[in-house]
């Protein structure tokens, strides 16, 4: 299955949210949507889920129109928020009903993923009784126990402790493996890195990059090197002005053109105590910063 | 079509759950069981005694158990002082009516001294002052006193004339008699039970207009709504909330007058009596139903804007401001049809235009066919308004929810809500 979201415009009043706004997530695969606060993110997210239309552009899925009778989205947001002086069994199965399950087949579900995230204990309790940890998970349901072809995930790792984070890592994973489309937004770029294959990037409403995540790296101008090594002050001495040191205590290498660094890395082998040598290649935060950074902070919400 | 079922069902379980509110629906039987059983209650009490049992309702009942309050009499001589005292005497049977010389201050001082209750002081035989410590609303001895001494004054003037006493007592005395025939409703008879269902009606759209829009604003302050909003219609997500607060309000008014009916089925012998709480359980069938249909339209319109405006409070703190406008509206409603009732002119022209109004109409139509003669295509226009008006209102509320609910921080204006809502 493949999500696209072709060319969608949004306005709200007088103030435009979203200008063309394209990308595609495949299923099987992960997708991060990164964006600074106000770039846009779940204004799409929201279009994408019908919650209001938008003002031009598609939704496709197979490159068809999408049809939300049959097709069944699970949405982490990224406001977390159930009932709170609600039973959780009973709440939960509520929104998995709402999503077309039967009574028994949402309680069913809902019991099976109690126990794979270890709340069964909790099933028969009100849900301020709980930890915000533990909300989180029951909140976690809501997006799955429905069994969705598409998976959003709003911030999902936000507020959990290292082991339930390492919980949800195999638990997308699993979703990830039986072919659905997983969408994640999250400012925390390791997980991103991590998970996903493509990315899209919005500024201001518009899609400022979307591709490969792979590809995305290897199309920057690979003319800079990093070295590890144990002796850095006679590179750095040798090299002059080209060399820097890194924060991390390893050195880069600028290089006069690309071509240069097969040559280059035969030479720091040979001459020097090298541990490590490698292309430098932007990790997500930089490609961020640089795609994401130049647009304004917006607070508006819609 | 599922899911507003689905939503119906949860809303539902939500009232049929919520404590206060199967605490409330208790109470009031257990009121109404007290107030229905009361005549049998006060005969356990009394034992065989008196047989007379004192009825909140008959006013009388300051009055009976006191021979001792004390009416006090000054007139020009002793002779009128005396003429009055026999007069009043009988006419106040409940007085001790008694003959003073004191003078006006002393009068005064004794009434506030509470020794007694209150004094005739007469100037001449056709003018007098009343004192008396608080004017009550329902004081009637004024009246009294100006009737007894009207007929001793033409009492007096016929004797003088040389008629006999005989002949001037039969003049007095004589009675006119009167029946009267009501060819339409008979406002007697109507008005309490008028009464009670506008004030029923009253009660159930307020309690249940804040309960909805506390249960939306709830929903969006806990942000369950970023979910709810992605899972249903917001259509189905308003008329579910609103029918489900409906039945839950029909539940409860069913509850409360099936037990009062019950209730009074079992004493009605002990009512035999009380002409306001016989006429209320005699009210007629049809106005039964009009009932059902003018409670069922005129709480739809106001649970929809209880809803809408709901949706547009991020706190819960807000509400009560929130839905200000929509409670004067509905209060103004009220007054007009309360003011209307207890002059007994339902059919004033405020009250005719508000029949047709859809803000008004449930409580005021409702009234008019009640108490007067409402023609049939003006009923029938009325409720149709009135459908209309709900589709309408239904509609455009759960456009406001939609818009509503996604909107945090500070409430919108109206102005900016209605020019999304119409773009939408």
């Amino acid at each position: 299955m493949i999500l696209e979201l072709k060319n969608i415009e949004k306005s709200f009043g007088s103030k435009q949210v979203l200008t063309g706004v394209s990308f595609k997530a495949e299923g099987g695969k992960a997708f991060g949507l990164l964006g600074r606060n106000g770039a846009g993110k779940t204004t799409s997210i929201r279009i994408l889920m019908n919650v209001f239309p938008a003002d031009g552009g598609e939704v496709l899925i197979d490159g068809k129109p999408v049809d939300y009778s049959r097709v069944q989205i699970g949405y982490l947001p990224e406001e977390r928020g159930l009932y709170p002086k609600k039973v959780i069994v009973d709440q939960l199965a509520y929104f998995a009903e709402l999503k077309g399950m039967s009574h028994k087949a949402a309680v069913k579900s809902v019991d099976a993923w109690l126990e794979r995230l270890g709340m069964a204990e909790y099933r028969n309790k009100r849900l301020d009784t709980l930890s915000k940890g533990n909300q989180q998970k029951i909140q976690l349901i809501t997006a799955l126990a429905h069994n969705p072809d598409i998976i959003i995930l709003d911030e999902p790792f936000s507020g959990l402790d290292p082991v339930n984070a390492m919980l949800l890592k195999d638990v997308v994973k699993e979703q990830i493996a039986q072919n659905k489309v997983v969408l994640f937004s999250s400012h925390q770029m390791s997980y991103i890195e991590e998970f996903c294959d493509s990315i899209a990037i919005l500024n201001s409403g518009k899609a400022a990059l979307s591709g490969e995540l792979h590809d995305i790296k290897r199309s920057y101008v690979r003319d800079r090197l990093i070295v590890r090594t144990e002796s850095p002050d006679r590179i750095k001495s040798d090299f002059g002005g080209v060399c820097t040191e890194l924060e991390d205590g390893s050195l880069l290498i600028r290089l006069a053109a690309p071509e240069e660094k097969q040559g280059m890395m035969k030479r720091l082998v040979e001459n020097y105590d090298i541990d490590e040598v490698k292309v430098f290649e932007p990790s997500l935060n930089d490609i961020f910063v640089e795609y994401a950074g130049s647009g304004t902070e917006k607070e508006d919400r819609q | 079509m599922k899911q507003f079922g689905k939503i119906l069902k949860f809303e539902l379980k939500y009232y049929f759950k919520n404590k206060v509110f199967v605490g409330v629906t208790i109470f009031l039987v257990l009121l109404i069981a007290v107030l229905m059983f009361f005549p049998r209650i006060v005969d356990a009490f009394s034992g065989n005694g008196s047989g007379e049992t004192a009825l909140e309702e008959d006013g009388e009942g300051k009055k009976a158990d006191a021979k001792d309050l004390v009416m006090l009499i000054k007139a020009g001589s002793p002779e009128e002082a005396e003429a009055v005292r026999e007069a009043f005497e009988a006419a106040f049977p409940d007085y001790d009516v008694r003959i003073t010389e004191d003078g006006d201050r002393d009068i005064q001082e004794e009434i506030l001294s509470e020794n007694a209750e209150c004094a005739f002081v007469l100037e001449n035989m056709t003018s007098y002052t009343y004192y008396v410590d608080n004017l009550s609303m329902y004081d009637s001895n004024t009246e009294i006193a100006d009737n007894v001494l009207q007929n001793l004054y033409r009492m007096g003037k016929m004797l003088e004339s040389g008629m006999s006493k005989e002949q001037a007592g039969e003049i007095i005395a004589v009675q006119i008699e009167n029946s009267s025939v009501s060819l339409g409703k008979d406002q007697m008879k109507n008005y309490w039970y008028t009464y009670i269902m506008i004030f029923a009606l009253y009660m159930v759209i307020l309690l249940y207009g804040q309960m909805i829009a506390t249960n939306v604003a709830t929903e969006k302050s806990s942000r369950a709504m970023e979910l709810l909003i992605t899972s249903a219609k917001p259509v189905s997500m308003m008329f579910g909330k609103v029918i489900a607060s409906c039945l839950a309000g029909l539940a409860q008014l069913i509850a409360v007058f099936g037990c009062a009916v019950l209730f009074y089925s079992i004493n009605r012998e002990q009512w035999e009596d009380n002409m306001i709480i016989r006429s209320i359980f005699d009210m007629p069938v049809s106005l039964v139903v009009y009932m059902l249909v003018f409670f069922v339209l005129g709480f739809f319109i106001y649970a929809f804007l209880y809803g809408a405006i709901g949706s547009t409070a991020s706190k819960l703190e807000d509400i009560n401001t929130s839905v200000m406008p929509i409670t004067m509206l509905f209060i103004i409603a009220f007054m007009v049809v309360m003011f209307s009732l207890a002059s007994g002119n339902v059919d004033n022209t405020l009250m005719k235009v508000c029949s047709f109004v859809p803000f008004t109409s449930s409580m005021a139509m409702f009234t008019r066919i009640a108490m007067s003669t409402v023609p049939w295509y003006e009923i029938l226009i009325s409720v149709l308004i009135l459908i209309g008006s709900v589709a309408g209102i239904g509609v455009i509320s759960a456009k406001i929810y939609r818009v509503g609910v996604l909107l945090y921080g500070t409430t919108p204006k109206i102005g900016s809500i209605l020019k999304t809502v119409w773009k939408a």
